[in-house]
């Protein structure tokens, strides 16, 4: 029986996983390696466990097994193959497996490797892992198993159960009730995980993180070791807000991309301090600075992932976004107290410890302007963090639920945004230790003129907004500098070694990966920041009732309502689909289909509009209404979205930065301990027998 | 939080222990907050079937409506408000369903804007063309009641004042509002 087995799994899984941390934790005390590695193999094999009750789940969901609660929750025999398989992660029981399974694959991934060096700091890392694993295990066990089935008692009553009640007989509904229609976009099939991959590799980064902290190894080895973890892990969320935002535009049908909702901003948050960690660590690796600051940074971040989740899952703060209230608030709520408690109290006690071993020396040092990026970043956390409990807060000292809009966001981080393009802009180009405003000066100011250019060409286009001219020169010194960073060492390149120019650059970038890495997906913020001025600042749109032959005017487009037809598709779908021909200045540019999907099989209707995208602008209808007898018109809503794609662009450039920046790179790899380390090395670091 | 510049080498005070104390204080009272928060969240909306508690709302126009007075009728209560995106999707069909209704005299429609600016919550009437009452949610009185989770909600409450049926986010055909309506009325 699958539910049986897949369930069977978890709870084997649930006992390894409490091994692995008794058998850690008396392996540390005792100082005896054995026990430490039978719990380095404990958590090996929780992986090979929660696959085996994934697979048992995706088996149930393709074989329509409706008798089992979540099969039927979540699918229904009319959903494509793939759409059965990613229900995996459509419910809320479902995306718990899949979320311990993550944790038991990245936990195995970090036991795999070589710990001859840092096996002081293994147990704590299995225990860290295997303590956030088995929190998400009970949960699943305890409250939202997803093997329950329905059973028939004797006495005619129904019921859902894990096993047989005596003497009853399994249900078998018929058909399932179906996935959210809204559910169905491909950017929605890919965002979950995306998110949930995001936050589970955070675990890793903090693991090591409380390791060292409780171990008390003051060198930055937990952030050298974990380096490359905590890029994938922010490229993952990174990804996740991106197809978050891109599943906005493309099905709430409402033009916009991000809305400021508390669910959004809970996936925003742990991205934020996590940004300002990739940029702090470099400092300590680099001049032993920040030491307390990476600690808090990472614990933050942590917290910010279990918070994301207890936010999204316990219903405590109201959102658009339509999520199942369940029993595991409260187990939420005291894993969060918990972990922060113990974080906290870790921390204080090494406090004294992890003093930097360094001073900052000038104003414009890399590190000065890092800690400023810092700064900017945790300023825009804490404003989001303050919107997102607003609510809260309010109704707990005024009794009224007052809940902060998008304007409060939009003003509030909007400066602290543009100043960090603008740090974009002049943080690579200052030197490490000691920085002055000639030497700044002198490497900024070829940039610095093509921006004033740009500024000039935008003022004489006609461009007033202020907020758009300030943020468009600043992304476009960014941009500058950055692709000026790459022209200045493609040409030293190109000089000393007579590669050609290509060969040049290509070489560059591959020796020095993390550096360029981090440029390229310096220049895809830049694009995002134009997508984002470009929709933000210059969004129009219009509404209205048009019968066939008539016309709506926006932004120079003209659409012409042409016929609407109604019709039943096989996938049980009735769908009404509207067409428009599109012209802009006279010139003919085809036609639009804006349609409305219904679903019967989970009486859902779903708005698809039609866009057309290009470079410069999208244009974006949807159908609102329509009359029953189609040739009486139909109400379209229509948007003009200029430069909204640079969004997406900029989404692709930043997993290629990433993957730029992440990918393992051998050579460096053998010199991984610099000298200064080698120096701090102390008694204290010799690993256990 | 720190900064380098208390970091310094010779600077090896131990940390303080108010700021210790303080820390933990911070961290209890956003659990306490959190803990309370979800305390709340688990009571849930009001139940289809319940009674709803009377309430009174104030119109933009000044006019004061009390559901006690509305005994006998079915009553639309919607919850938006102007920074709600979503709200504009259902905001034609609720105005053409209300005045599908409106002759009848069997339906009150009562637009409840939540957390809102007056200025910005008028445009936003004027722009959808909206005819039936709405007003301010003073003190966050009403969604308190209703316990909303968010906006656009849609409660329909039948003749006798109690919750027939409630729609949680936006409406997208009008078939939807009448068909609720309709089975409020045929109760």
């Amino acid at each position: 029986m699958l539910p049986n087995l897949g369930y069977g799994s978890l709870v084997i899984t649930l006992i390894v996983s409490i091994y692995a941390i008794v058998s850690a934790v008396i392996g540390e005390r005792k100082n005896l390696y054995k026990y430490v590695e039978s719990a380095r193999l404990a958590l090996l094999l929780t992986f090979p466990l929660l696959t085996l009750t994934v697979i048992s789940i995706v088996i149930l969901l393709v074989n329509q097994n409706y008798e089992v609660q979540y099969v039927y929750n979540v699918t229904s025999s009319t959903m494509p193959l793939y759409l059965k398989v990613t229900a995996l992660w459509g419910g809320q029981a479902g995306s718990l497996v899949f979320w311990a399974w993550l944790m038991a694959a990245f936990g195995t991934a970090v036991t795999l490797r070589k710990w001859d060096r840092d096996l002081d700091l293994l147990p704590w890392v299995i225990i860290v892992s295997s303590v956030t694993l088995v929190f998400f295990l009970i949960m699943i066990i305890a409250f939202e198993n997803p093997f329950i089935r329905f059973w028939t008692l004797p006495s005619g009553g129904e019921l859902v159960a894990m096993f047989a009640p005596a003497g009853s007989q399994l249900i078998h509904p018929f058909d399932g009730r179906g996935l959210n229609p809204l559910l169905r976009h491909p950017g929605m099939i890919i965002h979950p995980p995306m998110l949930y991959l995001g936050f589970v590799s955070f675990v890793i980064p903090y693991a090591f993180g409380m390791a060292a902290l409780i171990t008390g190894r003051k060198d930055d080895r937990w952030i050298r070791l974990t380096r490359r973890w905590t890029l994938v892990a922010w490229m993952f969320l990174s990804i996740g807000l991106i197809l978050g935002s891109r599943w906005a535009y493309d099905v709430l049908g409402w033009g916009g991309y991000w809305a400021w909702d508390p669910v959004e901003n809970a996936a925003f948050m742990p991205w934020l301090s996590g940004t300002a960690f990739l940029h702090s660590v470099m400092i300590q690796e680099k001049r032993g600075l920040f030491k307390r600051w990476n600690m808090i940074l990472v614990i933050f971040t942590y917290s910010l992932v279990i918070f994301g989740t207890f936010l999204t899952r316990s219903g405590v703060l109201s959102s658009v976004h339509a999520f199942a209230q369940s029993a595991i608030g409260p187990m939420f709520f005291i894993f969060i107290g918990l972990s922060f408690i113990i974080s906290l109290a870790f921390l204080i006690k090494r406090w004294d410890e992890l003093r930097s071993e360094g001073i900052m020396t000038s104003l414009l040092s890399r590190e000065s302007l890092f800690l400023i990026n810092n700064l900017l970043f945790i300023g825009i956390l804490v404003v989001v963090f303050w919107g997102t409990v607003y609510p809260l807060i309010s109704e707990l000292f005024t009794g009224q639920k007052v809940t902060v809009g998008p304007p409060f966001y939009n003003s509030t981080t909007g400066p602290l945004f543009v100043g960090l393009l603008l740090l974009m802009g002049i943080a690579p180009l200052s030197a490490w230790g000691h920085s002055t405003w000639k030497t700044l000066g002198k490497a900024l100011w070829i940039p610095a003129i093509g921006s004033l250019i740009l500024l000039v060409v935008l003022l004489v286009s006609g461009v007033r907004s202020i907020g758009a001219l300030i943020g468009l020169t600043v992304a476009s010194l960014a941009a500058f500098v950055t692709i000026y960073e790459f022209w200045r060492g493609m040409k030293a390149r190109h000089k000393r070694s007579g590669e050609n120019y290509l060969v040049a650059l290509w070489k560059l970038t591959v020796r020095n990966r993390r550096r360029y890495g981090g440029y390229v997906i310096h220049l895809s913020v830049v694009f995002m920041a134009i997508g984002i001025i470009g929709i933000e600042l210059f969004q129009t749109e219009t509404q209205g009732r048009i019968a066939p032959g008539e016309s709506l005017s926006l932004a120079g487009y003209t659409v012409t309502f042409k016929n609407l037809a109604e019709f039943d598709v096989a996938d049980g779908r009735n769908v009404a689909r509207a067409v428009l021909s599109v012209s802009k200045n006279g010139k003919d540019l085809g036609e639009l289909y804006p349609r409305r999907d219904f679903y019967y099989d989970s009486q859902q209707p779903m708005t698809i509009p039609g866009v057309r995208s290009t470079v410069e602008d999208d244009l974006y209808i949807i159908l609102v209404n329509w009359e029953q007898i189609s040739s009486m018109g139909a109400t379209f809503k229509v948007f003009h979205n200029p430069l909204i794609n640079w969004l997406w662009y900029g989404g692709f450039l930043l997993v290629v930065g990433s993957f730029i920046a992440a990918w393992p790179d051998p050579e460096k790899e053998i010199e991984l301990v610099p000298s200064r380390i080698l120096r701090k090395e102390t008694g204290k670091l010799v690993s256990k027998p | 939080m720190e900064n380098s510049h208390t970091d310094e080498p010779k600077n090896q005070k131990k940390l303080p222990r108010w700021v210790i104390i303080a820390a933990f204080a911070v961290l209890l009272g956003f659990l306490t907050l959190m803990g309370w928060g979800l305390r709340n969240a688990q009571q849930g909306p009001v139940q289809v079937g319940q009674k709803v508690p009377a309430f009174e709302l104030t119109t933009f126009d000044g006019e004061k409506i009390k559901t006690d007075d509305l005994i006998g009728k079915v009553i639309v209560v919607n919850f938006w408000a102007s920074w709600c995106k979503p709200c504009e999707q259902e905001a034609a069909e609720l105005e053409d369903a209300w005045r599908y209704y409106k002759d009848s005299g069997e339906v009150v429609f009562l637009g409840v804007d939540y957390v809102d600016t007056e200025t910005e919550a008028m445009r936003y009437l004027e722009k959808f063309e909206i005819t039936y009452p709405n007003g301010p949610d003073l003190r966050t009185a009403i969604s308190q009641i209703f316990r909303i989770s968010g906006v656009p909600e849609t409660y329909i409450i039948d003749k006798n004042g109690k919750l027939a049926s409630r729609k949680i986010g936006p409406f997208v055909t009008i078939g939807e509002i009448t068909s609720m309506i309709d089975s409020a009325l045929n109760q």
